[in-house]
């Protein structure tokens, strides 16, 4: 078990700066989730603790080892690979047990691991197994097998769970869960997935364009997202961004007619999550369009003006586009009009 | 000449020397031990080593007789003796000789004892002033009959034509022997004056009236009396003869072991229209004491014994040799006929540079053979043909204008290769990469040192002109020549723009055939519906599977206008009454086609099974749509699976053509260039140049580097066209 | 699944196909039927099969035997050794060999043109397969001059060394295509594992690989077993040779011992047969990466 920490990290590829000055500090035990849009450098950075790409400068140190220089295989650490990376020619055991093998562990010892292992993940049956004879779900498990008999200081997950249909995703999920309770090992995990990303962490690295936004817990970062651009990207649907004005107590969004019990000076962008609105009645009117039913509940989405806005509700059957529908926002973040930054 | 002359081949030889290894293995002086190399088979193979046993038994010295493929005998005399490695002595025949002293493969041996030799045969070892080993045995040409048919053989060829006319027909053949060849054709031509040298012992020009009336001599005995099978292979007269469907032969003395009935022997006849005696040539088998002998005089003293009258006898009875020594007379009928007609053959003349002489003469023979030449226009053709062939070496020229350029463009590649270097950036990458230099370090030195560095030197001889093992700087004279087609007009098929002409035609067609094939077996081959396909696809992959030596063989004797398969397949399926008689060498068309077949037959099974691979690539479900959409086959396959297989094919094309443009197997083995050398390729072309037209090995490696230049114009311009690098 | 076509489109491509292979092993038919017919010379009637003969129109029975194979297998030289047992072994050890060294130096190679960026790539590959423009005629004698510096000349391992680089640019060329192809996160993973480079390449990538390595195992192989002209320049001794030099004994200036010549073909010939037939399911897989990928 391990800490983890960034020292001013950058990663470039010739004049492509993928990562540009990360700082960060994943504590020991604790559960990261990496978030961002595609591209942006979650896989690159879990590549960096492994050792498999070069950082251009600054200072990685896993525990309190300077691991610049250090070869993979010494710094203790086992990733998962969204492609499981299993080795085809060798059956389920001998894949858990190729790195003990390569460490040339007795193989009793091997044996043990392996044998553990395959308990904790319910392999038992499938030891002589190769890996095209498996399912999906139980390729994913073998590779959280091999990754676990290594007893690694850390776990890195790139997206392990994405090529899961979404009922063996939810029950994944669930065993992360147990095994990082079991374990109790640092784990670093790269979903694109909102639900994994906020269930899973017990921090939350919010990445755009190789820059840390936001670190945070889950809570903190959907409660107080700290500029626009986590602001949409955390939650689902996202955050309705819309620009307004201040009127000291009051404000209005820009084109809409109705006053909000906002107060704010001057322009600003006013941010407002689906799940927060009373939708009825309230000081804005506007035009439904489309409702998308979701069963017991469902997303209104609205023209607000100029503004497409997005509502929940909880009885679907009252509504019909082409109607029109009052809101009242009951929670709303302000951001800086120019920077985005969020407003005190 | 200049001093350069040798020097700077011998420097590009150094290059090739590098590091002369510490671990030379002392070669152990066995001084009880000779070694000789010959090339005998057989009864003669075994009279040799019966002669080899009792003196080792008389002297104490073994004689370990290494037997090389005749083949490879005269290249590995060539290369291993000049460099030390060869044996003791050797048995070859004479007319080498000359060349031969001059390269430093043979001794002089003015200390052996000619004692009780034939004097005439004396003569075969005599060259410049100097003897070089001693005759053991002589070989000529004779005329060989049936004699439960022939009592008493015709004495004039008058006779002999009008005796093997009462024995032809119905697929017997009075008169059987491979007249198209110079070997043959020579006892004729020397009756009429047709020798090489004449008295005085200058060329007799090649369109003299004595050649002429040779070849129409030829043309009536051996085409337009019908007495002689066409185009007679050894092997064929051999089963003529066994079936006793020839009367009478004109074979040497080992055609007698050959066949397996009675046949008796007398000398050629007179040749009534020259009115002078058939006159074979004579050659004399040698046992020379090579260059650099570990153990020349043990070797010599060997070499007197086997030539002298105990070893003779040995060879004469265990071997069946007619042998030189005058002291062991035999009343052995064939031995005697030989004795007789030796005095009457002429000794093949030992002149270096005399190869591309008996070209000339044996395309005119041929020429007039097949009816393509008149005797003087073929006579004429091969008196040009001889004058450019023996053309003098071009004037030497001073090296050190070269030496200068070459030493710059070295300079500036270096410096190009370099410059990076002074990046320091680049100079990190280079370290953080060092240890992969190590994973393709192995094949690169193994590579430099023998692909790249054999090449380089063996091209560099282009700038030299070769001439009886010396070397002379010419510059780039022989590409000039080459290029600028100086010695033959551009129709000609030796220039060279008529053979690259012919080498395109060659790997264009190579490449529809094999491709075409290819794809076309590959996509019945994938149907599920085709039964047992695997059994399929190994049959089909078997003509890669069998070397191609083999079977470019093979595929010739099946093109044999008189004993293939092929003209008797035709017969039966066209159900002719008269064996159909294709000449298939016989003209460009059919010869070109014959190799066309020969290589498509061995290149389609690569295709198809890169097709196959390619196929698998291709998702069926795609072909599918398109069929329920109605799409005809036709349409399918030229919109939806081609589009998706030329990429995927495209760099097996290309290296496929490399490998047929360079395919000088086939050429050689299967047309051999035939009509007059209207088939050969560039490559079978340098070959010729460098073995078979009096080793202008500087021309040949001229031919070469232009054809390397051409591939790799070649290979850019197809990579530009596919648009990524593919070779 | 695609329907089965017509009756008539079946039956016809299967009629082709038997005429085709047919005429495709017909001339290895013929030298099967020279090989087991015991005489030298030969002509040769439409039918290629051994003990039949078609003459004037009907077939009959032709003489069978083993006498050329015999002929063949049982040569001694004057000491008595067998010739032949030693050829056998001579074209066994160097093709073996060969394939064993061919690979090592094309699988290493391959394998680093294949993933590591390294100055100079490119233009290493593109020089390896710019080789095989070379003209071989030219090369004949230098090659002859270095492996006598190297003191290689009449030894086995001299022709191994060129047969298996003779052999590295195509093998190269295929095996990168292969590797190519194999997901590079397997050997991240087995980095992790804590594999060094050779270990991953050994244990991962290799297994991997063996349908490539089959084939261009196999073709250095053939390169070895088929070779005759360096063979029989660089090696002086009959009891040296490797077979097909043996083969070339038969072909003379005076004319060709035809029974001889194919029954030594077949000889020669049955174990790389054999081979391809054994291999050949991993050919189109094998060499279709390669060539497709480029
Ligand atoms: N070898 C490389 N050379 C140049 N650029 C690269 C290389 N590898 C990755 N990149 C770039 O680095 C950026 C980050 O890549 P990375 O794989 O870390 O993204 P990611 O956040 O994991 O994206 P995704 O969610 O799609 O997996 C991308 O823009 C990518 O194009
Ligand atoms: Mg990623």
């Amino acid at each position: 078990m391990a800490t983890v920490r960034f020292q001013n990290l950058r990663k470039s590829y010739g004049d492509t700066h993928v990562l540009t000055g990360i700082d960060l500090v994943m504590e020991e035990g604790e559960y990261v989730v990496l978030v961002g849009p595609s591209g942006c450098g979650k896989s690159t950075m879990l590549r960096c603790i492994a050792g498999l790409e070069d950082i251009s400068s600054g200072d990685l140190f896993i525990g309190d080892r300077r691991v610049n220089d250090v070869a993979p295989k010494d710094r203790n650490v086992a990733m998962v690979f969204q492609s499981y990376a299993l080795y085809p020619h060798m059956t389920v055991r001998e894949n858990m047990a190729f790195a003990l093998k390569v460490a040339k562990r007795s193989a009793e010892e091997i044996r043990v691991a392996v044998d553990e292992a395959a308990r904790m993940l319910d392999l038992g049956h499938l030891l002589d197994r190769r890996p095209s004879q498996l399912s999906g779900g139980q390729r994913q498990r073998v590779a959280m097998g091999r990754a676990i008999v290594r007893r690694p200081d850390v776990f890195l997950f790139d997206e392990p769970l994405s090529n899961l249909d979404a009922s063996l995703r939810t029950h994944m999920r669930v065993e992360l869960m147990t095994l990082h309770k079991q374990l109790g090992t640092t784990m670093v995990h790269v979903t694109h997935d909102q639900v994994e990303a906020l269930t899973l962490a017990d921090r939350l690295v919010v990445l755009n364009k190789g820059v840390i936004q936001q670190v945070g817990s889950p809570r903190e970062l959907f409660d107080r997202p700290i500029n626009t651009f986590v602001a949409t990207f955390i939650g689902s649907p996202s955050m309705n961004l819309l620009p307004a004005t201040g009127h000291g107590a009051t404000s209005t969004v820009d084109g809409v007619e109705g006053t909000l019990d906002v107060p704010s000076d001057g322009a600003f962008t006013l941010g407002i999550r689906p799940t927060d609105f009373t939708v009825g009645e309230g000081p804005l009117e506007a035009d439904l369009i489309v409702v998308e039913s979701l069963g017991s509940e469902a997303m209104l989405h609205m023209d607000l003006g100029e503004h497409r806005i997005v509502a929940r509700v909880d009885e679907p059957q009252s509504f019909q586009s082409g109607d029109k529908v009052r809101l009242r926002p009951n929670k709303v973040h302000r951001f800086s009009a120019a920077t985005g930054e969020r407003l005190p | 000449m200049s001093a350069a002359r040798v020097s700077l081949l011998r420097a590009l030889l150094v290059l090739a020397a590098l590091l002369p290894l510490p671990w030379r293995q002392a070669i152990a002086a066995q001084v009880d031990e000779i070694v000789l190399w010959h090339a005998y088979q057989g009864r003669e193979e075994a009279g040799l080593e019966a002669a080899a046993r009792t003196w080792t038994e008389q002297s104490g010295v073994r004689v370990k007789l290494v037997a090389i493929p005749f083949g490879a005998f005269a290249s590995k005399v060539e290369t291993a003796i000049p460099r030390g490695n060869g044996p003791d002595l050797f048995i070859a025949a004479h007319d080498s000789i000359g060349k031969w002293s001059a390269m430093g493969v043979v001794e002089p041996t003015p200390q052996l004892s000619a004692d009780g030799l034939r004097p005439e045969l004396m003569e075969a070892v005599r060259w410049g002033d100097q003897r070089w080993g001693l005759p053991l045995a002589y070989k000529s040409l004779v005329l060989l009959y049936d004699p439960t048919v022939i009592q008493t053989p015709p004495t004039t060829t008058d006779a002999l034509i009008a005796e093997a006319h009462k024995y032809t027909g119905g697929g017997r053949y009075g008169l059987a022997y491979q007249a198209s060849e110079t070997y043959y054709h020579a006892p004729w031509a020397h009756a009429f004056g047709a020798t090489p040298f004449d008295a005085e012992g200058r060329l007799v020009p090649l369109d003299s009236d004595a050649h002429v009336k040779a070849y129409a001599f030829t043309a009536r005995i051996a085409r337009d009396e019908g007495i002689v099978p066409q185009q007679p292979t050894y092997e064929s007269v051999q089963r003529l003869y066994n079936e006793g469907n020839a009367v009478f032969v004109i074979a040497g003395p080992w055609f007698v072991s050959d066949v397996d009935r009675p046949i008796a022997a007398a000398p050629l006849p007179w040749v009534s229209d020259a009115g002078a005696p058939a006159r074979p040539f004579l050659t004399v088998d040698v046992a020379y004491v090579a260059g650099q002998a570990q153990h020349p005089d043990e070797a010599s003293a060997f070499t007197t014994w086997l030539a002298g009258p105990e070893g003779a006898r040995i060879r004469q009875e265990q071997g069946g040799q007619a042998v030189s020594s005058a002291l062991v007379p035999t009343d052995d009928p064939l031995l005697k006929t030989l004795e007789v007609q030796s005095k009457t053959a002429l000794l093949m003349p030992m002149n270096p540079g005399l190869q591309g002489l008996w070209e000339s003469e044996a395309k005119a023979l041929r020429r007039v053979m097949r009816g393509a030449a008149t005797p003087s226009q073929a006579a004429h053709e091969a008196a040009l043909y001889w004058e450019v062939v023996s053309r003098p070496s071009p004037p030497a020229v001073s090296p050190w204008p070269y030496v200068v350029v070459m030493v710059a463009v070295l300079l500036g590649a270096l410096g190009w290769l370099l410059a990076p270097l002074r990046d320091p950036d680049f100079r990190a990458k280079l370290r953080r990469h060092a240890w992969d230099y190590v994973w393709i370090g192995p094949a690169t030195v193994a590579m430099v040192l023998l692909v790249l560095t054999p090449f380089v030197v063996g091209a560099g001889v282009a700038f030299f002109a070769h001439d009886q093992g010396e070397f002379t700087f010419i510059g780039l004279r022989h590409f000039t020549d080459i290029l600028f087609a100086r010695d033959w007009p551009l129709s000609s098929p030796l220039s060279f723009f008529y053979t690259l002409g012919v080498t395109l035609l060659w790997t264009v067609t190579n490449l529809i055939v094999h491709v075409g094939l290819g794809i076309a077996l590959a996509l019945i081959l994938r149907e599920p519906w085709i039964r047992m396909r695997a059994g399929w696809r190994a049959a089909l992959i078997l003509p890669w599977a069998v070397p191609n030596y083999i079977t470019a063989l093979i595929w010739r004797s099946m093109f044999h206008v008189q004993d293939g398969a092929i003209n008797a397949l035709i017969t039966l399926v066209s159900g002719a009454k008269d064996p159909v008689q294709i000449d298939w060498f016989g003209s460009f068309v059919t010869s070109f086609g014959a190799n066309l077949i020969t290589n498509g037959w061995l290149g389609f099974p690569f295709m198809m099974v890169v097709t196959l691979g390619a196929l698998q690539s291709i998702p069926r479900d795609l072909e599918e749509a398109a069929e329920v959409d109605g799409a005809s086959w036709a349409f399918r396959f030229r919109h939806v699976v081609w589009p998706l297989l030329k990429p995927a094919l495209l760099p097996a094309v290309i290296l496929g053509s490399v490998w047929t443009f360079n395919a000088f197997n086939i050429i050689y083995l299967v047309s051999a260039g035939e009509p007059d050398g209207t088939t050969e390729i560039l490559i079978s072309e340098a070959y010729r140049w460098a073995f078979t037209r009096g080793n202008r090995y500087g021309y040949a490696a001229a031919y070469a580097l232009i054809i390397f230049g051409v591939l790799l114009a070649y290979s850019r311009a197809a990579n530009r066209l596919v648009g990524r690098k593919v070779l | 699944m695609s329907r089965e076509p017509s009756k008539v489109i079946v039956f016809g491509t299967h009629a082709f196909l038997t005429v085709f292979t047919a005429a495709t092993i017909y001339p290895v038919l013929w030298v099967l039927k020279l090989a087991l017919t015991p005489s030298r010379a030969f002509s040769m009637d439409p039918v290629p099969v051994p003990g039949l003969a078609l003459r004037d129109g009907a077939l009959h029975l032709a003489p069978v035997s083993l006498d050329n194979f015999r002929n063949v297998i049982f040569t001694y030289d004057a000491a008595g050794s067998w010739l032949f047992g030693w050829q056998l072994m001579n074209s066994v050890f160097v093709a073996l060999a060969t394939a064993a060294l061919g690979l090592t130096l094309s699988a290493t190679a391959a394998y680093a043109m294949s993933r590591w960026g390294f100055p100079g790539k490119e233009r290493g590959m593109a020089a390896f397969l710019v080789t095989q423009m070379f003209p071989g005629v030219v090369m004949l004698i230098p090659l002859y001059l270095i492996l006598d510096e190297l003191h290689l000349l009449d030894s086995l391992m001299g022709l191994v060394l060129v047969y298996s680089t003779t052999s590295v640019p195509f093998s190269v060329w295929t095996l990168k295509g292969y590797f190519d192809t194999i997901p590079q996160a397997l050997e991240e993973a087995a980095v992790l594992d804590g594999c060094s480079r050779l270990q991953t390449f050994w244990w991962v990538i290799f297994p991997l690989a063996r349908p490539a390595l089959a084939v261009t195992g196999l073709f250095s192989f053939m390169t070895a077993w088929n070779e005759f002209i360096l063979a029989a320049t660089l090696m002086g001794d009959p009891k040296s040779f490797t077979l097909p030099v043996v083969l070339q004994r038969y072909v003379t200036d005076y004319g060709t011992d035809w029974g001889s010549f194919a029954a030594g073909s077949v000889l020669v010939s049955l174990p790389v047969v054999a081979l391809f037939f054994a291999l050949q399911r991993h050919f189109v897989e094998g060499l279709t990466a390669g060539s497709v990928k480029g």
